[in-house]
């Protein structure tokens, strides 16, 4: 998909990717690749199949890949379980972060946390180390140390919900991060807040793909790739001005694409 | 069914009190429960019979208290080990009944017992011996968090019997534990008279261990402007049920409950309720939960009772449930019955699995399946065992249900 040569490995290798739930097809041959220090956004329609791509990406069991494998630095893991591929990196942000009544925030952060050390054979964190840690990481996202005491997600705002997921993602330190939305429902500073954390976390060596519907996440954080999705499909890649282009003519202009292919 | 045959022929039991006298001859006529009817009809007539075929068992044998007083304050009873109590203290007291009160309590009570509703009560104030019925009357405030140990000895039948009498403007925080050993049944009775502007706080846990059985029964008369607040859990008996039959004698009082039964492999725990309103504002928040896993049984009958003079009651009765398991099996019927024409009153029932997607949530941040079920479970049990009084940390329930049932 990409033109440029690489001289690293990809993170990341979606390879003409077939997706069903219930027997419905949902994602009809995807091809995508990332390679370290790369940003890549994905757009489309409602229903296109972007969220769908990430859930299965994470491993939902809801999903059936029909064709199509993905690797994850260079192993097949489309059989791999979801946890099994968040600690050995994969991170989705989710567009609806769930809420969990009576399991502290924090305990929750320290035990997905220990799960991924576990994987990278660095040490556990015990709770007073692990406090260390995230207020560290609280610092990122301007979070307030009294959500750590609160039930997971319960009565967050929907931008305290996403600086969560942006917190989740700065302590498991994630090879690739599959953000999905994460920028609808944040008013102009909770995006920048947001977005800034993301800039902080990312590095040469990580990889992150941005789904979004809007120019805005994307004007504070420059992708240097676009997809357009549609009916389960990648339509269209482009550099980051497609989606300036987008933001202008709407996704009728892709139809063309759509006719083209 | 040994007991059974025993009441029928009301011979063997020797030494019987006067109470044993009237009760067994209350069931010597018809000495079960009719099955068909709607408190018993979902009971495990095979497990029922499990229950009632051990011999009656007065004397009980030696009792290793699963956990040491965490407080000198707690106040720790356990009924059968001949508990002598008379605390006489500058702010509360407490004594045990004389035998006069017992049975002149106990007599009142039975007048007003059903043959069906009230056939555990029977069967225990049948087999249950003096020292095995432990009454006490408590008045005062500042009074010590209590514990009372109810418990049956292996391969046999033990019948416990608690009556407390709270007394005008009297707090109490009380938790009763019944313990099942393996092979054994329980018949536990509990009566509690709650004065005027008396509260108690009441816990009740139990459990047991292989094939334990339990016959729980509770009765509640509340007097104007009392509260009662009860946190109840049951798990790991072979077959157990729960009766609760509070009164608001008067109306003007509140009644919280929070309960939960958990079940697996085979087992049947049962919960029934009956709250009666006797007269104008009354208030009950009740909320019921069960869990069942693998091909168990639980069941959950609740009826509330409004009648006439039961003016502007606000009745609130919720059952939800969590099946586990494609085997398992989960009744529940909260019901209504109001003739009061100015009252809010509500009821409701779920049954639910795990939720896929909060597991799924849990599991992209690295958490297996089994830890993210435990969370779940943990969040779904928090909200029962955090109502439950007196030192439950000490009693590690989430760790007893997650890790050890």
């Amino acid at each position: 998909m990409q033109s440029k040569m690489k001289e690293s490995d990809p993170i990341l290798e979606v390879e003409n990717l077939s997706a069903s739930t219930d027997n419905l097809p949902i994602l009809k041959g995807v091809s995508l690749t990332v390679y370290p220090g790369e940003i890549h956004a994905i757009m489309g329609r409602n229903g296109c199949g972007k969220s769908t791509l990430s859930k299965i990406i994470a491993g939902h069991p809801s999903y059936t890949i029909t064709n199509g494998e993905i690797k994850f630095l260079g192993e097949n893991i489309n059989s791999l379980e979801p946890e099994e591929r968040s600690q050995s990196g994969i991170f989705l942000g989710f567009q609806y972060p769930i809420e969990i009544p009576g399991v502290s925030n924090l305990e929750f952060l320290r035990v997905s946390t220990n799960a991924r050390r576990k994987f990278l054979n660095k040490e556990e964190l015990d709770t007073f180390d692990f406090e260390e840690l995230v207020k560290e990481k609280l610092e990122i996202v301007k979070m307030d140390q009294a959500f750590l005491s609160r039930s997971v997600n319960q009565g967050f705002s929907g931008g305290e919900k996403k600086r969560n997921e942006i917190l989740q993602m700065a302590l498991l330190e994630p090879k690739i991060a599959i953000l999905d939305e994460t920028d609808s429902g944040l008013d102009i500073d909770a995006l920048r807040i947001v977005a800034s954390g993301i800039k902080r976390i990312s590095n040469a060596q990580t990889g992150i793909i941005l789904i979004t519907h809007y120019q805005r996440l994307l004007d504070e954080i420059e992708p240097n790739y676009v997809h357009v999705m549609s009916d389960g499909q990648i339509i269209k890649t482009g550099e980051s001005d497609l989606a300036l282009e987008l933001e202008k003519k709407g996704y009728e202009w892709t139809d063309n694409f759509i006719k083209e292919t | 069914m040994e007991i059974i045959e025993k009441i029928k022929t009301n011979k063997s039991i020797d030494n019987q009190t006067e109470i044993q006298k009237i009760c067994l001859d209350k069931l010597q006529s018809s000495p079960l429960p009719n099955p068909r009817s709607e408190q018993w009809r979902l009971s495990n007539k095979s497990k029922l019979s499990n229950f009632l075929d051990y011999s009656v068992n007065e004397n009980n044998s030696k009792f290793d208290i699963p956990y040491p007083k965490n407080s000198q304050s707690t106040i720790r009873l356990i009924i059968g080990e001949n508990c002598q109590i008379k605390l006489i203290e500058k702010n509360y007291s407490i004594r045990q009944l004389s035998e006069d009160e017992l049975q002149k309590y106990i007599k009142e009570q039975i007048s007003c017992f059903n043959q069906n509703e009230n056939w555990s009560d029977l069967l225990n104030l049948s087999l249950s011996c003096k020292n095995n019925i432990l009454g006490l009357k408590i008045n005062g405030s500042k009074i010590p968090p209590i514990e009372i140990f109810s418990y049956a000895s292996s391969n046999s039948l033990n019948a416990k019997t608690l009556i407390i009498f709270l007394e005008k403007n009297c707090n109490v925080e009380l938790l009763q534990v019944n313990l099942g050993k393996e092979n054994s049944s329980l018949s536990q009775s509990t009566f509690f008279c709650l004065e005027e502007n008396s509260s108690l706080n009441h816990g009740v846990v139990s459990y047991g261990v292989n094939k334990s059985n339990l016959l729980n029964s509770l009765n509640v008369i509340q007097q104007k402007n009392s509260e009662y607040n009860l946190g109840s859990l049951h798990f790991k008996f072979n077959y157990a049920r729960f009766e609760i039959r509070i009164k608001q004698s008067e109306g003007n009082a509140k009644t919280n409950i929070k309960g939960m039964q958990i079940t697996k492999k085979d087992e049947q725990i049962s919960t029934y309720t009956k709250i009666y309103f006797d007269g104008p504002n009354g208030f009950l928040d009740q909320i019921n939960k069960s869990l069942a896993d693998d091909k168990s049984h639980a069941i959950f009958e609740g009826s509330i009772i409004v009648p006439k003079i039961a003016q502007k009651t606000d009745a609130s009765q919720l059952s939800r449930n969590l099946l586990l398991s494609n085997r398992a099996q989960i009744d529940t019927k909260p019901q209504l019955e109001i003739i009061a024409d100015d009252v809010k009153c509500k009821h409701g029932a779920t049954i639910s699995q795990l939720n896929e997607e909060e597991l799924f949530y849990m599991r992209t941040r690295g958490i297996t399946l089994t830890e993210a079920s435990k969370l779940q479970l943990s969040s779904y049990f928090q909200e029962i065992i955090s109502f439950i009084p007196v030192s439950k940390d000490r009693w590690n329930l989430l760790d007893k249900l997650l890790n050890e049932n």
